[in-house]
Parts: structure tokens; C-alpha cells; sequence
């Protein structure tokens, strides 16, 4: 293709790029000015004064930092749980043969696809009967519901890229199975594994409407429902503290986006597109 | 005896393979059964019961809720609202999507940073990207009615989530810039893979670049957009969240669908039994797009 100058094009694209960032972009310099600013008529895109006021009141006058532990956990715990079923899982799936093998793949996929409204009430219905409603518990329990399938199907199609020659060689050479597996299989699928533990993770950290209905005291409350939370009880509702709370919360995801976005397209190619 | 071990071991290698993979897979159809497979089942169950939420009692009253939910305006009206929502925020994810990665595919400058600042609402929380929208939306000290008044565009504020039609394009609105970053990377990623030989050759041809894309591009796309398409109207006809923290359904049940009349009927309404009804009913008019999905799919990964 003949090169055209880039500037032209970029000349396009750089102000809608800038237009699609720019909610996130406001809800920066919305939690960095003073209250008064806020309110005025004629809003200035830049703060006039800048202030981290809203910063230190929402750690220290709100529960927050109990909703960051607690989504910290859960995310993490969630993560490690289902990243340790889905790599034994994924595997079995795509190197050994057995009856049902292939049922139960296009299960994993359609489990994949299926809306969490209809698993809520019964998830509800158990998790209360055996005791564990308003525990970070049951929160990792249901999010297995929509974790496990995505972390399946994306490990599969992971580990179906890697190639069985070099496993081969390893038994050849005396490794068992499960030899092969840690020493050969692993090492090859560790940016697989580690994109999908990323998305796991981003997954729970996102999480609104089983934390919504399962849990409802702050001693379990996520940061999604923790800050909704917030918006709610205020008499006055207090964007500078909301935007500042949101800012904080994304702070996790904006870690993770800078380190690994290449990991995170990866993955998604593999689980969401190529199928 | 050495004959026979030898014997025993050579017969059963295939299957002591076979008992592995399935010593494998054990946790995860044990998990998948527990948080899933019976979940969905006692949904159905329930859909055949009147139960009481706080108090969990309830007794079998066969098709009744069934009845009820085809009978009343209710499902039918959610179902047009959730139709109107997915082709309204689809449409512009797809549109928006098609042609970021058309220019994000070009030779820009800081390419890199403008491809991370499109990607990223789409890793965002659900939360977060609604807290924003509601700030901007606001109708009194919103930037959008702010800026919008200074252009001259309107006279008034505008009450963005508080009328309809308003609420229900705010969240389409809302929904395309969550959502489009999917179809971006999709498509940014197939275009990376259409062999240059194919415009040269339309170029060679006389063809300029509109219809270099409808006779070159489009066609290439044709495959990814189909799968990304059906994909997205799956998550699009389910989303929650997001419309539940806009508007909450209102005004007046302009937004509800039917995910969001599930939640209400089992833990606003208390009935337990309805709801399944509805998420069931919900789930049979998704499972053409599920199936077609899955088809595909099955399809690309022979």
C-alpha cells in the first residue's frame, strides 16, 4: 500500500480518539477539583485550582479501602481457583480421548454464553442453604459460574497451539505423562495461562449483580456494589468523591492494561474471536 | 507373571491414558455441575413453581407462570425494549468499531497510545464507565448539556435519562463506547492478516479506496464480523449492569428488559418462581443466537 503521510490521517483519527477518552479524562480532572468548581456555571476544562481533598476524604471517610481489600481478595482468590481447574481441565481436553470429550466441550462454550440472570435465584437458593449468603465465599463460588467456561475455552484453544512433538519427545525420553505435562506443556502455555488469569481477574474485579444479590453487608461488599453504595446514601450526591472513588478503583486495571496489554489482546483473539 | 504385567500394561495404555484425562477433567465437571448444570436445571424447576423469596417457601403450580408471562404486556414489551436496545447499540459498536480499526490500522503517530486509550473502556468496570456517563449526563452541572448549550446546539438542559426517548439512546450511547473496543480488536486483528497482493491488485485495477474497502476489505471482514456480531448480540440482549446502573429501567419501564425484569421479579417483587419463568423464556428466545454461535465456532475450530 502506498504510505500516505501519516499526519493526515492522524490528523483524523487523533481528535476521536481523544473524544472516546475523554469521559475518562473528565472523570480525572473531576476528582482533582475543588467542589465549588464543580458547581459553577460555566465549567472550565482544566481546574483552575487542583485538589486531592476528594482523594483522602473517600480513604478515610468511607469504607473504601474495606471494599479495595475485599475485591482484592476476591478477585485474587477467584483467580487462583479457577486458573488451578482450568489448566488440568483445558489440557485433558485437547490431548486425551475419551468418551464425551467433545460434548462436553461445546458445554464449556455454551455455559460460556449463558446469561447470569437465569443462574442468579438457584445460585441464591444454594449458597443461602448451605449457609455461606454474605460471604466473599460465596462470591467466589458464583463467579466460577461465568470464570471457569471463559478460562476453559480460552486455555483450550491456547494449549491446542502448542505442539505435541515436543511432549512426545519427552516421554520418549522417559518422562511420564504428567512429567511431560509440568516440564513441556507449561512452561509452552504460561503467556496463555497468564493473559487468562488476567482476564479471570479483571473478570471478578468487574463483577456487579452476584455481588449485588449475594452479599449485602460491608464486611464482604466488593467495590462495585461498595460504590454504588456510596451514590446511594448520599443525600447529596458527591460526584468529585464518586470520580475520585472510580478513579481509584480502575487503578488495579490500569496496572494491568499498561503491563500486559499485549497479553490481554492475545487472549481475547483466542477466547473471543477465533472461537 | 512378567508376561502378564507386561501384558496388562501394553492392553490398558490407552486407557490408563484415557483414566487421566478424565482424573483431569474431574474438578472441573464437578465445579461446572455444582455452580452450573444444577443452577440451571432448578431454574427450569422453578419456573414451575410459585415461591416466595424471603421466606423460600413455594408450591408447584405447573405452566401458570408461564401463562401469566405470554398473557401479560410485561414480557412482551421487554422483549421489544431489549430488541431495540441490542440492534440500537450494536449497530453503533459496529460502526464505531469498523472504522477505529480502519484508522488504527493506518500509519499514525503514537499509534500505540491511541490504540491503548480506545481499548481500555472496554476493560473498564461496568461501574465505573456508568458513574462517569451519569456525571456527564447530569442534567444540571453535566458537561454534555454545558457544552451542547455553548454550541448553540440546544436552548436548555436536556434530561438525558429521565425521558424517553432520551434514556433509551443515552444508553445505547453508553453501551457503544463500552462495547465498540471489542470490535476493534477483532477487526484490527484480521485486517493485520489481508494480503497486500489484494489491493495492489485492485489498485492496478483502477479502484480508489472507497471501493478498494467495499470490494477488498469488506469482503475479507465478512467472516469476523459474523462471529463478532453474533457474539456481541448474545452479551448485548443479557447485559445488565450497565442499564440497571443507568436508568434503572426507567422512565417508566422505557428501559427495562428482560434481564432486568428477572432481577426485579425475584428480589422486588419477591417472586422467585416468575423470575425463573422470565429468565428461561428469555433464555429460549437467545438460545437461535447461542446455537448459531456455536456452530460457527465448532465450525473454525475443526
Amino acid at each position: 500500500m502506498k504510505k500516505r503521510p501519516a499526519w493526515i490521517v492522524s490528523l483524523v483519527t487523533w481528535p476521536i480518539v481523544l473524544l472516546i477518552a475523554f469521559p475518562l479524562l473528565w472523570m480525572l480532572i473531576t476528582s482533582i477539583k475543588p467542589a465549588a468548581e464543580l458547581f459553577s456555571t460555566s465549567p472550565t476544562l482544566l481546574p483552575k485550582a487542583i485538589t486531592f481533598e476528594h482523594y483522602a476524604r473517600v480513604l478515610q471517610d468511607t469504607p473504601f479501602l474495606q471494599y479495595f481489600a475485599n475485591s482484592m481478595i476476591l478477585a485474587t482468590s477467584t483467580t487462583v481457583v479457577v486458573i488451578s481447574i482450568s489448566v488440568l481441565g483445558a489440557y485433558s481436553l485437547v490431548r486425551f480421548a475419551y468418551p464425551g470429550r467433545e460434548t462436553l466441550a461445546s458445554l464449556v462454550l455454551f455455559t460460556y454464553l449463558l446469561p447470569s440472570v437465569v443462574l442468579i435465584s438457584p445460585l441464591y437458593l444454594m449458597l443461602v442453604s448451605i449457609g455461606l449468603a454474605n460471604t466473599l465465599a460465596s462470591l467466589v463460588i458464583a463467579y466460577t459460574s461465568f470464570a471457569l467456561p471463559y478460562a476453559l475455552w480460552l486455555l483450550r484453544s491456547f494449549m491446542a497451539g502448542i505442539p505435541q512433538d515436543l511432549e512426545s519427545a519427552a516421554m520418549v525420553d522417559g518422562a511420564s505423562r504428567m512429567g511431560a505435562f509440568i516440564d513441556v506443556v507449561l512452561p509452552q502455555a504460561l503467556p496463555g495461562i497468564i493473559s487468562t488469569a488476567l482476564f479471570t481477574f479483571i473478570l471478578a474485579w468487574n463483577e456487579y449483580l452476584y455481588a449485588l444479590v449475594l452479599v449485602n453487608s460491608d464486611e464482604a461488599r466488593p467495590l462495585t456494589t461498595g460504590v454504588m453504595t456510596m451514590l446511594i446514601s448520599a443525600f447529596n450526591i458527591e460526584w468529585s468523591l464518586l470520580m475520585a472513588a472510580s478513579v481509584l478503583m480502575s487503578v488495579p486495571l490500569i496496572i494491568i492494561f499498561a503491563f500486559f496489554q499485549r497479553h490481554l489482546t492475545s487472549g481475547f483473539g483466542a477466547g473471543g474471536v477465533k472461537g | 507373571m512378567p508376561d502378564i504385567a507386561l501384558q496388562r500394561s501394553g492392553l490398558s495404555r490407552e486407557r490408563r491414558d484415557a483414566l487421566l484425562g478424565l482424573l483431569l477433567i474431574a474438578p472441573t465437571v464437578l465445579v461446572l455441575g455444582a455452580v452450573i448444570v444444577y443452577p440451571l436445571l432448578s431454574a427450569i424447576a422453578l419456573s414451575f413453581q410459585s415461591v416466595y423469596t424471603p421466606t423460600l417457601e413455594g408450591h408447584w403450580v405447573g405452566l401458570a407462570n408461564y401463562r401469566e408471562l405470554l398473557g401479560s404486556g410485561g414480557f412482551w414489551a421487554a422483549l421489544l425494549t431489549t430488541a431495540i436496545w441490542t440492534v440500537g447499540t450494536l449497530t453503533l459498536q459496529i460502526l464505531i468499531g469498523v472504522a477505529m480499526a480502519l484508522l488504527l490500522h493506518q500509519n499514525i503517530i503514537f499509534r500505540s497510545l491511541a490504540r491503548s486509550l480506545v481499548l481500555f473502556p472496554y476493560f473498564l468496570s461496568t461501574v465505573v464507565a456508568v458513574l462517569v456517563w451519569r456525571w456527564l449526563f447530569n442534567d444540571l452541572y453535566g458537561i454534555v448539556n454545558h457544552g451542547l448549550m455553548a454550541a448553540g446546539i440546544i436552548d436548555a438542559p436536556v434530561n438525558w435519562l429521565g425521558a424517553m426517548p432520551n434514556a433509551m439512546l443515552s444508553i445505547m450511547v453508553v453501551g457503544a463506547w463500552k462495547f465498540f473496543p471489542f470490535v476493534v480488536i477483532a477487526v484490527l486483528a484480521r485486517l493485520q492478516t489481508i494480503p497486500e497482493a489484494l489491493y495492489e491488485a485492485a489498485r492496478i485495477d483502477g479502484a480508489g479506496p472507497i471501493s478498494r474497502f467495499f470490494d477488498v476489505t469488506l469482503p475479507q471482514l465478512r467472516e469476523v464480523l459474523t462471529i463478532v456480531i453474533l457474539l456481541r448480540t448474545v452479551w448485548d440482549f443479557k447485559e445488565f449492569d450497565l442499564i440497571y446502573l443507568m436508568t434503572g429501567g426507567g422512565p417508566v419501564n422505557g428501559t427495562r428488559t428482560l434481564p432486568l425484569i428477572v432481577y426485579q421479579q425475584a428480589f422486588g417483587l419477591n417472586q422467585m418462581g416468575m423470575a425463573a419463568a422470565y429468565a428461561v423464556s428469555m433464555m429460549l428466545v437467545m438460545l437461535v443466537f447461542m446455537l448459531a454461535y456455536l456452530q460457527r465456532a465448532r465450525k473454525a475450530a475443526a
